[in-house]
């Protein structure tokens, strides 16, 4: 009897649910994640739609970031697309150079009703995806900081602190070579010793504002005097043995810090979770150095990542639900957990905030260092920059780097190659818009 | 009538012809069916599909090539050849098509050679045949984002067993750093996904042959190699010829997702061949006309080649 | 008949080694936990996760509505395969068999129509295709899956040069049986290439089973998902982060290998029968 009641029970509640998933507004939202970050993505989801009536969101893996991006563009030109899109860091141009595939971000959700407040995100995270104005387009969804991953051990046997600016590198470099270990290990050079050499030293990367103020004319800065004498210190430190190259791909450089063979390495914010498995020594982590010697240096980092896009040609109905669930995401409570399940930071000061109120930060000190490099002052170039073909431009990035510490090329010579190829693709780009 | 396979004049008269010397082809077949309309329907189903699944999305890909377009399809601009031109005068594109031509040249015939070798040896055995023919072909069946992922493993710099085994041997293997050592891995993985694809083919072509046909080589030639060279391989060019075309498209188109993987989609200064280019520069990079450009440029390649082949191979294929 | 020689083996069993070797470290790798498999690499000794990556990955419901689980994506996995397998034979040895056995004018023009498709891999006419489909109203569908696939010239190509080479004689004694074109076809060529059509269903079968990225653009629907997209699913997590699962892509990997396997060994038989039936 019980069980039948039971079962007539959840019948009913199932047919109250499936009436309502029918009255709801369906919406739908394309990424670009796999394994663990899907099934978070799926768990936000779930929370969103349950916690309220009105909308029905289905997120759906679309493959990898350029995977989802084609796939949006596909959709796209069939009418066929989805209202919400991951789009990743460096193909954001692509798409915000389109402004006829998106509706703002902003004006989203100021339209659905709500308020919409740039102030309340965090310094790096505010500007990487908003128009020369300020005006969000994209919203930024998972982001990170490259940050420097320390060695303890190293550290202790070396008898020396982990520096702040390359100028202490340099003096403590010699001791941790002495003691055993390669000082220095980066993955992903163009990220960290390329993009953030800008950010972190406040230096200009592009003209026209970094590019936000138009793709007409613009040009990138890869012959800085400041960052060829970067690229010189690097050439010299690795030929000194003080700098470990180990070719473009991430885990490659990554994987001699694992064994404890390196003192510093530079990796993503959102590294410590899968190093917390794999590391065989113990490990904390730092801001990515800057270098003293340059005015003004010391800002917060530019994010990596990706945010997510408002797709146009939807209704006012599917809009406003877009705009919920825009809003549902960057409540304080969603972005810590998002935060804490993924290592990605929180975009928000209330959602940093409410994190360091859970004593989150006491328990994982290593989970702070991102957000709180993205939090640092800014600086006048260490909003964002946007730059179209940017993957293009950074394949050319990463071909010269690989010539530079193989000897087939000079410093000058790689940067002078990669300012003419970038130029090139970049007046290339302004084309595209017809 | 359904027995005219088993009718004995018959496989006579096919052994015979088989055993004689390869005169110049005929068209296609000495005798043939004069119907007009029955093989257009029994083309039509492979017609219609072709033309709407694949001329015209590709008639859509030919016109890209000449403007530089928003991916979005709200701006585009007629550049005309300069897509074009762009390609070809770079100096980069030059390396890129050097390396391809040598990557798929290698490819090739390694994968045909050492398919051809097992399936003539397979062919012969007869204890544990079974077990052979499984074990070669199984390869084959490994999901390709793994067989990347072991490709990538065993030559990885810091723990790949073979780069363990190649440093032992005093040679500092680094893949991902050094343009050959790039190189040698990807073509070892790009041959090894490939064989077992020639070695069914090849099997299937030899065990085609007729019993009397052999039978008449074993008597005829007792040098294995002779017997090889003058009965088997005249009798198996009809498949090595469509394996040759099919092995270098391969090579040239289909090793992409190997040489991805192999590269942890970071190409910097290692060896990538054309195709990659395109998928770089086309669905990672969103440059929907410069990738146009450069995939009309490999089509027209590989045409002209395909019909050198046609014209200089074919001609020396024995048919039946 | 022939006299086997060790070295005959010998070349083999290193052939069956440079090959199938992975296949066993695959197995082997498997049964070890991700972090093992992210530092130590590849694994020739068996471990102690096997059972629970299997179980895992068996049973998980995954996805967003929990439907896309192991069983689904392999139901899929073998609608693709087969559908794709038997579609592209079908279609091959009909459009082979007019180019080859019938005289009618552009019979050249069509073969060189049909090869072209071998020229332009799908990755670079990507988006227009998508354009077709949609316009045809076929994403999301079964159909929409395997037929453009089918848009290529292999098949074709291959049964050519099979019928090319099957002896004149055949078709001069089956005219003066008085056998019609569709007669001496189905009697007469479909049996005499089995063991054709085996190697081709195998291949095809596998390519079909092994498809990724056109499954992937043309599905939103979780419950089309394929087993070779869960497989990528795993390994996709940004390396950096954290280590994808490497145990269960092994493991998936392992299993998705059984249906093309079990197709192997089905038609093996065809391989031997084809010679033993119509050469005695």
């Amino acid at each position: 009897m019980l069980r039948n009641a039971t079962v007539s029970a959840i019948a009913l509640i199932a047919t109250l649910a499936t009436a309502q998933a029918q009255a709801a507004t369906e919406i739908t939202w394309w990424h670009g994640m796999g394994g663990k970050n899907q099934e978070v993505i799926n768990e936000i989801s779930k929370r969103f739609n349950e916690s309220q009536q009105a909308c029905a969101l289905t997120p759906v893996s679309r493959g990898t970031y350029e995977e989802a991006l084609a796939s949006g563009i596909a959709a796209f030109r069939s009418g066929e697309q989805p209202n919400i899109l991951q789009v990743f860091d460096a193909g954001a141009a692509t798409i915000m150079n389109a402004p006829g595939a998106t509706i703002p971000a902003e004006d989203l959700i100021t339209k659905a009703g709500y308020s919409f407040d740039r102030d309340a995100f965090v310094n790096g995270v505010r500007y990487f995806y908003a128009d020369a104005n300020g005006k969000f387009v994209g919203m930024p969804f998972n982001s990170s900081a490259p940050i420097m991953y320390t060695n303890t051990e190293a550290f202790e046997k070396a008898g020396v602190a982990p520096p702040k600016t390359w100028e202490e590198f340099e003096t403590i470099a010699p001791k941790l070579k002495a003691a055993g270990y390669i000082p220095l290990v980066g993955s992903q050079l163009t990220w960290m010793f390329f993009e953030n050499f800008f950010s972190r030293n406040n230096v200009q990367m592009a003209s026209n504002t970094n590019g936000y103020d138009s793709v007409e004319g613009t040009t990138i800065n890869a012959t800085d005097p400041n960052l060829l004498m970067m690229w010189t210190k690097l050439k010299e430190w690795h030929d000194a043995g003080l700098f470990g190259f180990y070719g473009a791909g991430w885990s490659d450089n990554q994987a001699p810090f694992e064994q404890g063979k390196v003192a510093m390495w530079i990796g993503s914010s959102g590294s410590f979770g899968g190093l917390q498995s794999t590391a065989t020594m113990p490990f904390s982590a730092d801001f990515l150095p800057y270098w003293s010697s340059i005015e003004g240096a010391g800002t917060n980092s530019f994010i990596g990542g990706a945010a997510l896009f408002a797709m146009a040609g939807h209704d006012e109905a599917q809009n406003k639900c877009t705009a919920d669930f825009f809003q549902f995401l960057t409540s304080p409570e969603i972005q810590v957990f998002y935060h804490k399940a993924t290592g990605y930071v929180p975009i928000t000061t209330a959602a940093y905030e409410l994190a360091k109120s859970e004593g989150y930060y006491d328990e994982k000190p290593v989970a702070e260092v991102g957000i709180k490099q993205l939090t640092l002052p800014g600086g006048e170039w260490s909003k964002g920059y946007r730059l179209g073909f940017y993957p293009q431009i950074r394949s050319i990035e990463e071909r010269e780097f690989n010539r530079i510490f193989s000897g087939e090329t000079s410093v000058e010579d790689a940067f002078e190659t990669i300012k003419s190829e970038g130029d090139a693709l970049l007046a290339r780009f302004a084309k595209t818009a017809g | 009538m359904a027995d005219l396979t088993e009718s004995p004049p018959l496989r006579a008269a096919r052994v015979r012809r088989s055993r004689a010397p390869a005169a110049a082809p005929a068209p296609a077949k000495r005798v043939q069916f004069d119907a007009p309309v029955l093989p257009w329907l029994f083309l039509a189903p492979q017609l219609i599909v072709v033309a709407v699944f694949f001329y015209w999305p590709s008639v859509q890909a030919v016109t890209s090539s000449f403007y530089i377009e928003d991916p979005f399809g709200f701006g585009a601009t007629f550049v005309g050849l300069s897509n074009y031109t762009d390609a070809l005068g770079s100096a980069e594109y030059h390396r890129v098509a050097r390396f391809t031509a040598a990557f798929t040249a290698i490819v090739t015939a390694l994968a045909l050679a050492i398919g051809l070798l097992l399936a003539v040896k397979a062919d012969a055995v007869i204890r544990g045949a079974a077990t052979y023919k499984t074990l070669l072909i199984a390869v084959y069946a490994i999901a390709p984002p793994v067989s990347g992922l072991i490709g990538m493993m065993f030559f990885d710099m810091h723990i790949g067993p073979f780069v363990t085994f190649a440093r032992w041997l005093g040679w500092d293997m680094q893949v991902g750093l050094d343009y050959v050592d790039t190189a040698t891995a990807m073509i070892a993985v790009s041959v090894w996904k490939q064989v077992p694809y020639n070695f069914i083919f090849f099997l299937s072509g030899l065990q085609a042959v007729p019993v009397s046909v052999r039978e008449a080589a074993m008597i005829d030639c007792a040098s294995g190699w002779r017997r090889f060279r003058t009965v088997t391989l005249p009798l198996l060019a009809p498949t090595a010829f469509f394996l040759l075309i099919i092995n270098v498209t391969y090579a040239l188109f289909d090793t992409f997702g190997i040489i991805d993987v192999m590269l942890k989609d970071k190409p910097a200064n290692n060896p990538v061949t054309l195709v990659y280019k395109v998928y770089n520069d086309g669905f990672r990079g969103n440059d929907i006309g410069g990738s146009s450009a450069q995939s009309v440029i490999l089509m027209v390649v590989v045409f002209a080649l395909t019909i050198l082949q046609f014209r200089f191979l074919e001609k020396r294929i024995h048919y039946g | 008949m022939h006299r086997t020689r060790p070295l005959d083996h010998l070349i083999l069993i290193l052939g069956a080694v440079f090959l199938a070797a992975p296949v066993l470290v695959a197995f082997m790798t498997s049964t070890h936990t991700a972090a093992e498999i992210h530092t130590g690499g590849l694994q020739i000794l068996p471990g102690s996760n096997g059972p629970a990556t299997y179980a895992e990955v068996l049973t998980r419901q995954g996805g967003f509505t929990g439907e896309v689980t192991g069983l689904r994506m392999l139901m899929n996995s073998l609608i693709l395969g087969l559908g794709f397998a038997v579609g592209k034979i079908v279609f091959s040895m009909l459009a082979a068999y007019a180019l080859v056995y019938f005289r009618f004018r552009f019979a050249t023009v069509l073969f060189w129509v049909i090869f072209t498709t071998l020229l332009l891999p799908l990755e670079v006419r990507i988006v227009p295709s998508f354009q077709v489909m949609s316009d045809l109203g076929l994403i999301n569908t079964y159909p929409g899956l395997i037929v453009p696939l089918l848009a290529s010239a292999t098949g074709t190509f291959y049964f050519r040069q099979f019928f090319r080479s099957v002896p004149d004689e055949l078709l001069e004694a089956a005219r003066i049986d008085g056998a019609g074109p569709v007669k001496f076809f189905w009697d007469i060529l479909v049996p005499l290439s089995r063991t054709m059509i085996a190697a081709m269903f195998i291949i095809m079968f596998v390519y079909g089973w092994n498809q990724y990225l056109w499954p992937m653009l043309m599905t939103t629907d979780e419950r089309m998902f394929t087993l070779m997209r869960g497989i990528k699913s795993i390994l996709q997590v940004w390396v950096g982060s954290q280590i994808p699962d490497y145990n269960q892509a092994f493991a998936l990997a392992v299993l998705a290998m059984l249906p093309p396997v079990a197709v192997v060994v089905i038609f093996q038989r065809w391989f031997i029968k084809g010679l033993t039936e119509s050469d005695k």
